[in-house]
């Protein structure tokens, strides 16, 4: 059993550093997918979330409750969604997007920006005013006094960011659904992990899963090292 | 043209409660005003309705005298006036981020800039503190630290909310010395205050805040050295 192990192991590692190509296809799937998802959600989500925590109107709790709803929901639940709306009768079926990478990156931005909204809401609740009344009373802009805030800001915004990345990076039912799986088109690492892991192939899973890792690893010490020493005050 | 901020017509109610009223208060460019009044009796408040921070329940603040805005900028009353909060809000970063955070560029020359910055640290004793975090400075140092960072913009119109409350009497010394600076270079300065101190003396006007009313007068209460000690040693 133990040999076994290490014997898959040096497979994984063999697959990875051999540069296959099956293996990185799957990879740089994953990655340009999830990147596209992310950029395009991100600063209209971040900027829907300046607006739900600043400001005062009809439907707001309506929206914010809407939000948080809607980041709890399964990611198989919006792949049927999407599924829904990608179909040929769908209302978005004449796009054709239905097992294609725009129709991954169309399912990922519906699971990204309820995650990115309702975090980035959470971080600009958090701020003190005085930072937006002291950047403008000395002068500055409206747009520089926001860029202020979002600077006072960017540990809590940069952890939204990568919770929505990650959440998406590693969301296999949407993807399964709306990708279809396609080798070199839409398989990507998730689904990939589940396909082999099903079919035996344990060498490619755990080489796979094995990007995940370390991406989760290098990610996280970064951000441990942007807090840096940061300590509790009292002021 | 001089710069001027008038209040017409005012009152501010929170709830039910009304906090003052009052029919028509100015600050002016040139003007040295003490505003006077108990704890609670609205002082920092009827700082912020100059500065454009709140907005009154009736009448109107309206600026005259200021450059015309561009197109795309707001011209709101906010900017018009630097107001100091009585708990200094410093940005996160460097004492030389924060000094430097509001350099009116367009104003003066580079070595015009620099000139200021150097006789700001040296005004307010910063030189030794300028690459130290600034959420790591004393109560003091903080309120050193904003007022150079305001002085460092000559502003036409500021407005000071207990600015010396924290503060030993070497420091209080060289606040005098930057808001006497100022006072020369003719901004109109607003300088709250509970009690008179050292501060109060240089004030020609005197606003006080007493049973929901705002009074206007040119008498100055005298500034008695045996209370200002009293003062000190009870901070
Ligand atoms: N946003 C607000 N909502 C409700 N009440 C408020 C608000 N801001 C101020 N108040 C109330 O208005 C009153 C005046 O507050 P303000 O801070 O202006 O007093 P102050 O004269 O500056 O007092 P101090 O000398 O203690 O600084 C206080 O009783 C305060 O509770
Ligand atoms: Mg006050």
């Amino acid at each position: 059993m133990n040999e076994g192990w290490l014997a898959l192991m040096q497979q994984a590692f063999s697959l990875l550093l051999s540069l296959d190509p099956d293996v990185w296809s799957i990879i740089s799937v994953s990655f340009s997918v999830s990147f596209a998802a992310l950029i395009i959600t991100l600063i209209p989500s971040i900027v829907l979330g300046f607006f739900l925590a600043s400001y005062q109107f009809p439907g707001r709790w309506f929206v914010t409750n809407i939000v948080q709803t809607l980041q709890s929901i399964p990611t198989v639940v919006i792949g049927l969604l999407a599924y829904l709306l990608l179909t040929r009768n769908g209302p978005l079926g004449d796009l054709r997007w239905l097992f294609t990478q725009e129709g991954m990156i169309l399912g990922q931005m519906m699971i990204c920006a309820p995650v990115l909204i309702a975090l980035s809401q959470a971080a600009f609740s958090s701020i003190d005013k005085r930072a937006y009344e002291t950047s403008r009373t000395l002068g500055a802009s409206w747009q520089r006094a926001i860029w202020t805030v979002c600077r006072e800001l960017r540990v809590p915004l940069l952890l939204a960011v990568i919770a929505a990345f990650s959440r998406i990076l590693t969301e296999v039912g949407c993807s399964m659904m709306v990708g279809g799986n396609i080798l070199h088109h839409t398989r990507n690492i998730p689904t990939a992990i589940a396909l082999e892991t099903s079919k035996g192939d344990f060498a490619q899973a755990i080489a796979l899963g094995l990007v995940l890792l370390i991406l989760a690893i290098v990610i996280n010490f970064a951000i441990g090292s942007l807090r840096g020493k940061a300590m509790p005050r009292s002021q | 043209m001089t710069a001027k901020l008038t209040a017409k017509n005012v009152s501010i109610n929170f709830k039910e409660r009304k906090l003052f009223e009052f029919d028509n208060l100015s600050f002016c460019e040139g003007d040295v005003i003490y505003l006077q009044g108990d704890n609670g009796s609205g002082k920092s408040t009827l700082m912020k309705l100059i500065a454009g921070i709140i907005k009154p329940n009736s009448g109107d603040v309206i600026a005259t005298g200021f450059a015309p805005k561009k197109w795309w900028q707001s011209n709101s009353l906010l900017g018009k006036a630097v107001y100091l909060h009585q708990h200094a809000y410093l940005f996160d970063g460097s004492v030389e981020y924060n000094l430097r955070y509001a350099l009116p560029k367009t104003r003066f020359s580079p070595q015009e800039l620099q000139a200021r910055v150097a006789q700001a640290i040296e005004s307010a004793q910063l030189g030794s503190l300028l690459k130290s975090d600034a959420t790591d400075l004393s109560g003091g140092e903080r309120q050193r630290l904003a007022i150079a960072r305001a002085w460092i913009t000559q502003p036409k119109l500021l407005m000071l909310d207990e600015p010396i409350s924290n503060m030993d009497k070497q420091s209080q010394k060289l606040v005098l010395a930057m808001i006497n600076i100022l006072k020369q270079e003719g901004t109109g300065l607003l300088i709250s205050s509970h009690q008179t101190c050292g501060l109060t003396a240089l004030c020609q006007k005197h606003w006080h805040i007493s049973e929901q009313k705002v009074v206007e007068s040119s008498h100055i209460p005298s500034f008695e050295q045996s209370q200002e000690f009293h003062y000190v040693s009870a901070n």
